[in-house]
């Protein structure tokens, strides 16, 4: 048969160690084999589903972008605060538009002791955050560095690999080329959040995700 | 000044006591001996009863004693409080340094005497020298200015001494008095475990340790240790970058110090030297005491930058003066998990939460805290990290858990547009839920009555807003504020 004939040799050349595939080489070998997931589970299904690490990246930068403060990007963070706080991680605010409000978050089930929050000065913070995500000891840094350029988050995200921290940064501008390896756009909607992934290293889908309000785990 | 010599005991002359160990005219051995001989040991007390029967004010007696056992350390290297008045140092190895027991003697006065007299105490003391730190202190504590070389000499010596002198509970002197036993000889006359078994084996102990047959202790005074050391810098330095190699020396040498005590620190002084005389100071305070190079080394770094010089540097100087009991972590066996301590993983990060505060300050490193108020602005805190909360903290209580809070909060309340009957922060707002009603206390000094509802606006922002019951002194205005956001 013309077709069997054809997948055979699709798949022989597929299996081809010298066939580059884009979507795939992001992955250890052994997640494809073993099917776990190096993500940190968002506590969003469906937006574990688009992602191609099942979850946030580990010992990466990840950029949210919203147009204004407020609108929900606080939400998407919660599950994974909960997530690493009750595993005894920590995780540093940088430079927040205000100071989170302890009940709220101690509602959410995030314990408050290993919130801490950093308030430096505006020409410290980039400092700040690389001295934070180089440091093995802190799990998570979110940060709202304010103006950036892409040579800084490309310096962030390398900080970000040498102290394997997760980095979450939270901008209004949508930089084209940077270097983070997750770029998310945020929008609130009546309803729901509304998500699009612009950026997702080792995938090249697009995907619009709505996660309804209150939706988490 | 007392300057009676002492009663050698048995009439021996003290220098000859300690030459006429080897009795002159036995055939020495031809080989040269490989032993060095140890010096017998001797030990001087004191005895200063003027210091506790002239008890000083708060506590500055025992500022006292260190004081003088400090200074004793100039005639000895073993230096023992024998708290609350008598002294105790070894000076059989340093005998033939200061030449002979009297040159000793002479100097201990010497010393002993201008801090006697700037305290306004009587110059007065007393002393015994011999081969046990026990049977010296008992001599001492008797008042009889004694001097034996030889352990073989302690017991006449010390069969003197009558048992009212001794250091013993009333009821056991009360003992001996009615036994018809007045003096330590009464004693040695009995047989041993007689004396034991009516007087005690505590008893008997100190007995046999004044007489060197049991060993006896002693614990060495060892003054606060101080760190200072200075470097010299060979041309004067303006660049900061340069100056770090001193900077690394300094800090290798406080490390060894550290590490030869099993001690760390807190609190590190670095001073730098200019040309014009001036000094830059910087302190570096640690959350909890370490010893680390590395930790330590990133954190003088890190303040040097955040230092303007204002001159050349020509030296430096790194000065501790404070420190802290070295400890180490435990770490759990593999596998086991160990009990939980509170802020357990909050000690990994302490060394990145000291470097942020040395540069960016203290002000700037936060934690948030919860309290059981009423009064949103009061159930949430935020504090510099690391400072005492006064109240207890306490998890929000029930009443917190079904009644949404928004994840920030405003520092101050907005007021809200009003136009035509709507309310508007971006855009117009749409009510979701509400009233819940938060008051607080008549009594308490921030006296609110606020209506509070959840909106949202067509951006899509989900706000805490409040409508004001009545006119409270922060709000001269009835009316809708913005209160906190939903992010």
């Amino acid at each position: 048969m013309p077709t069997l004939d054809l997948n055979q040799r699709l798949r022989s050349l597929l299996d081809s160690p010298n066939l580059w595939r884009g979507s795939e080489h992001y992955l250890a070998a052994t997640t494809k084999t073993s099917g776990h997931f190096p993500g940190l589970p968002t506590g969003f299904a469906a937006l574990d589903a688009s992602l191609p690490w099942r979850g946030w990246p580990a010992n990466a930068l990840v950029e949210i972008i919203t147009p204004l403060w407020g609108t929900g990007e606080l939400q998407l963070v919660l599950p994974l605060l909960r997530r690493i706080s009750m595993a005894g991680k920590s995780a540093l605010w940088f430079s927040p538009p205000c100071i989170p409000y302890a009940p709220a978050l101690a509602s959410a089930g995030v314990d408050i002791a290993r919130m801490i929050i950093v308030t430096p000065p505006a020409t410290e913070v980039l400092w700040g955050i690389e001295k934070a995500l180089q440091d093995k000891a802190c799990a998570v840094v979110l940060a709202w560095p304010g103006h950036l350029s892409g040579k800084h988050i490309r310096r962030l995200q390398l900080a970000a690999l040498t102290g394997q921290t997760l980095g979450i940064l939270f901008h209004h501008r949508n930089i084209r080329h940077s270097a983070s390896v997750l770029r998310l756009h945020a929008q609130a909607e009546e309803d729901a959040m509304a998500l699009t992934v612009l950026k997702a290293r080792g995938s090249y889908r697009h995907d619009r995700i709505r996660l309804p309000w209150n939706c988490h785990e | 000044m007392n300057s009676k010599p002492f009663q050698s005991s048995l009439a021996l002359h003290p220098l000859r006591a300690v030459r006429t160990d080897k009795p002159r005219g036995s055939v020495r051995s031809l080989t040269p001996s490989t032993k060095a001989r140890r010096p017998t040991p001797l030990w001087y007390a004191l005895w200063l009863p003027q210091l506790s029967q002239q008890p000083a004010i708060d506590g500055s007696q025992q500022v006292r004693l260190e004081q003088i056992a400090a200074s004793l350390g100039s005639l000895s290297a073993t230096v023992s409080i024998e708290a609350p008045d008598s002294f105790l140092f070894e000076v059989g190895s340093t005998l033939r340094y200061f030449g002979g027991i009297e040159k000793i003697r002479t100097r201990l006065h010497a010393l002993l005497e201008p801090l006697l007299h700037s305290w306004t105490l009587p110059r007065h003391f007393h002393e015994a020298v011999s081969p046990t730190p026990a049977a010296s202190l008992l001599l001492a504590r008797a008042a009889c200015n004694l001097l034996v070389y030889r352990k073989d000499n302690l017991r006449a010596a010390l069969g003197r001494l009558p048992l009212h002198t001794l250091s013993l509970p009333e009821r056991k002197k009360r003992q001996f008095h009615n036994s018809g036993l007045y003096i330590l000889r009464d004693i040695w006359r009995l047989p041993s475990h007689a004396v034991a078994q009516r007087f005690g084996h505590a008893f008997t102990k100190q007995l046999e340790q004044s007489l060197g047959h049991v060993a006896n202790p002693v614990q060495a005074y060892h003054g606060a240790p101080t760190f200072c050391s200075d470097l010299e810098c060979t041309y004067a330095i303006e660049n900061k970058q340069a100056l770090l190699p001193g900077v690394e020396t300094l800090l290798e040498r406080l490390c060894l110090f550290l590490h030869k005590r099993e001690l760390a620190t807190m609190h590190l002084h670095m001073a730098l030297v200019h040309e014009q005389q001036g000094r830059t100071e910087v302190e570096i305070m640690l959350r909890q005491p370490s010893r680390s190079y590395g930790h330590l080394q990133l954190l003088l770094e890190t303040r040097l930058n955040a230092v303007a010089l204002p001159a050349p540097v020509i030296a430096m100087q790194l000065r501790v003066t404070q420190f802290a009991p070295f400890s180490s972590h435990n770490a759990t066996l593999s596998g086991v998990p160990g009990p939980q301590e509170p802020n357990a993983d909050l000690n990994d990060l302490l060394p990145l939460l000291e470097q942020l505060q040395a540069r960016l300050g203290n002000r700037a490193v936060r934690s948030i805290h919860c309290q059981d108020e009423h009064c949103p602005e009061q159930a949430g805190l935020d504090r510099p990290f690391g400072e005492r909360m006064p109240k207890v903290i306490v998890a929000p209580s029930g009443a917190h858990e079904d009644a949404e809070r928004p994840c920030w909060l405003l520092a101050k309340p907005i007021p809200l547009r009003q136009e035509a009957g709507r309310l508007f922060y971006y855009s117009s707002l749409r009510l979701l839920s509400g009233p819940e009603r938060i008051e607080t206390h008549w009594w308490s000094p921030q006296e609110i009555q606020r209506d509070y509802y959840v909106a949202r606006n067509r951006q899509g922002m989900r706000l805490w807003i409040f409508h004001e019951r009545q006119a409270s002194s922060q709000h001269q205005a009835r009316g809708w504020f913005l209160h906190g956001i939903f992010a």
